[in-house]
């Protein structure tokens, strides 16, 4: 569904990504281990085509995404929920989840519905329709990005560390949601601080470090792998 | 004190603020986009003027046929700067923004001086009447000003409110990587925003014209108050600039009158600086992105 091969990335003379190479088959949620500044969100802008690869190509299907506009890798089908959330602060929550919909924007009764489900999942929404998305909790506001996400109608979602910053409770009920998300049918992939919790949902992980992929697995074998529970977990 | 004199300047302050708050608007949805300064837009405004001069003395259209067209030209000239020079500095350091707004305020005046000249023009006034309101005289050309300010205020403030593509121009303002993600496109809002801020330049402009004077540098003071206003009002601020813009036209207008006409210049900056020491975040500091 979703296939990176060797693709690379650089910031001016640093190199963020060199030659990554994953995938993510239809109807998987796969985990993206690794710590703060190892590559994750650098993959994920890049696969979103917020930054530009130097070298390597991106696949959605048979679908090249390297060098297309984010607009129309939305409009392909792959939306990305970002870490820190990125919401528009300013505007209700309604509005928040609509925008999220925009490149739906001709067919406003599919989008309805889909509001529909995102309020079923997430009923503190329907309650705080009305209110400035700035003006709600983290837990409240990753909510609020996650069922902006979904509006965009993703066949794969991207979610980068949607846990960060949250209460325990809170942490529980969105990876919860994720789940329940990837078991409706769309293929996650997923980048976590709190390795134990996501491998405990996924189908498959990969571990990054300085920009590479240097572990592959199912989740029970990364979870008995000493170097990983003493690296992402800490026990 | 002399209450029709007093109401009389409450007029005028009316009129000039509602001059600087178009401008002012205009420079303020760029900055929230871009988030940069965009000093070119006096030259817009200078532009919009000299469209609407050269629509009536050398095409022989009427005052309304040329405050359109100096909207829809003045709106093309925004979105060419936007296309020609703004985009292509998307990813550089945002002095080589600064630098380059500057340029354009140069190169547009340059071509204006070519064109008609350094001498200041007169557009004469297509309503020379006066209207009198509760004993004061209001010339209906401030009453025009007055009343177009409100009316575009209006209308903007709705199609930033109610329309999908002005929810797109205030996305873009509020988290411009948030609305990449949703699939909003950069380069159509920067468009829509560009033409916006050239067309609500120029109609202030046509509209300021005849009772003042046309010349190539027209626009400099006006584009300096304006940055004023939109410092006052918060950067990227739509309300900001509206109360920003009023109050520096009515204290100019009352400074003019009550402290000295030579001073009026001087007042905003004054102003500028009195406020931004009690209030350095503005007064409508746009939410913290």
């Amino acid at each position: 569904m979703l296939r990176c091969e060797g693709a690379t990335l650089d910031y001016g003379s640093y190199r963020a990504l060199s030659g990554v190479t994953m995938h993510v088959d239809k109807g998987e949620l796969v985990v993206m281990l690794g710590a703060n500044g190892a590559g994750k969100s650098s993959l994920f802008l890049a696969i979103s085509g917020l930054r530009k690869l130097k070298a390597g190509s991106i696949r959605l299907g048979d679908h090249e995404l390297a060098g297309r506009k984010p607009s129309q890798i939305v409009a392909d089908g792959l939306v990305h929920c970002p870490e820190g959330r990125k919401l528009f602060p300013g505007m209700s929550v309604h509005k928040n989840l609509m925008l999220g919909a925009y490149v739906h924007r001709r067919d406003p009764e599919g989008s309805k519905a889909i509001l529909e489900r995102v309020f079923e999942m997430f009923p503190i929404l329907r309650e705080k329709q009305h209110q400035n998305a700035g003006s709600l909790s983290g837990g409240q506001q990753q909510m609020v990005a996650i069922g902006r996400a979904l509006m965009g109608r993703p066949k794969v979602l991207l979610l980068d560390e949607p846990s960060l910053g949250l209460a325990p409770l809170v942490v529980k009920q969105v990876l919860a949601a994720v789940k329940a998300i990837n078991e409706a049918g769309t293929t996650v992939l997923l980048a976590e601080q709190n390795a134990y919790a996501a491998l405990k949902i996924a189908h498959r992980a990969y571990v990054i470090e300085n920009g590479r992929i240097v572990m592959e697995g199912d989740p029970d074998a990364l979870l008995g792998d000493e170097r990983i529970r003493k690296a992402y977990i800490g026990a | 004190m002399n209450l029709s004199l007093f109401v009389q300047q409450i007029l005028n302050g009316l009129t000039l603020g509602s001059v600087y708050a178009l401008v002012a608007l205009g420079l303020t949805l760029v900055y929230g986009i871009l988030h940069i300064p965009n000093f070119s837009h006096g030259a817009l405004f200078m532009a919009g003027a000299y469209t609407a001069f050269f629509f009536i003395g050398s095409l022989g259209a009427n005052y309304w046929v040329a405050l359109i067209g100096a909207a829809a030209v003045t709106a093309a000239i925004a979105v060419l700067s936007e296309r020609l020079v703004f985009s292509r500095l998307r990813d550089s350091p945002p002095l080589h923004d600064m630098i380059a707004a500057i340029g354009l305020l140069l190169f547009i005046e340059a071509v204006a001086h070519a064109i008609w000249g350094a001498d200041f023009r007169r557009m004469a006034p297509p309503f020379p009447g006066i209207m009198r309101i509760a004993g004061t005289v209001l010339p209906i050309q401030r009453a025009l000003i007055i009343g177009g300010a409100i009316g575009l205020m209006i209308a903007l403030h709705l199609f930033l409110k109610r329309t999908t593509t002005g929810a797109t121009i205030v996305a873009m303002a509020q988290n411009r990587e948030g609305a990449s993600l949703v699939g909003i496109d950069l380069t159509r809002v920067s468009i829509i925003t560009f033409a916006i801020s050239g067309a609500l330049a120029a109609v202030a402009a046509v509209l300021f014209a005849p009772i003042n004077l046309i010349s190539p540098s027209m626009g400099n003071l006006v584009i300096l108050k304006a940055f004023v206003i939109i410092i006052l009002g918060g950067m990227g601020s739509v309300p900001g600039a509206i109360l920003g813009g009023m109050i520096i036209g009515f204290a100019e207008s009352f400074g003019a009158f009550y402290i000295s006409t030579d001073l009026k210049d001087i007042i905003a900056f004054a102003l500028l600086v009195a406020i931004l020491s009690l209030r350095p975040q503005g007064l409508f500091p746009a939410p913290s992105r």
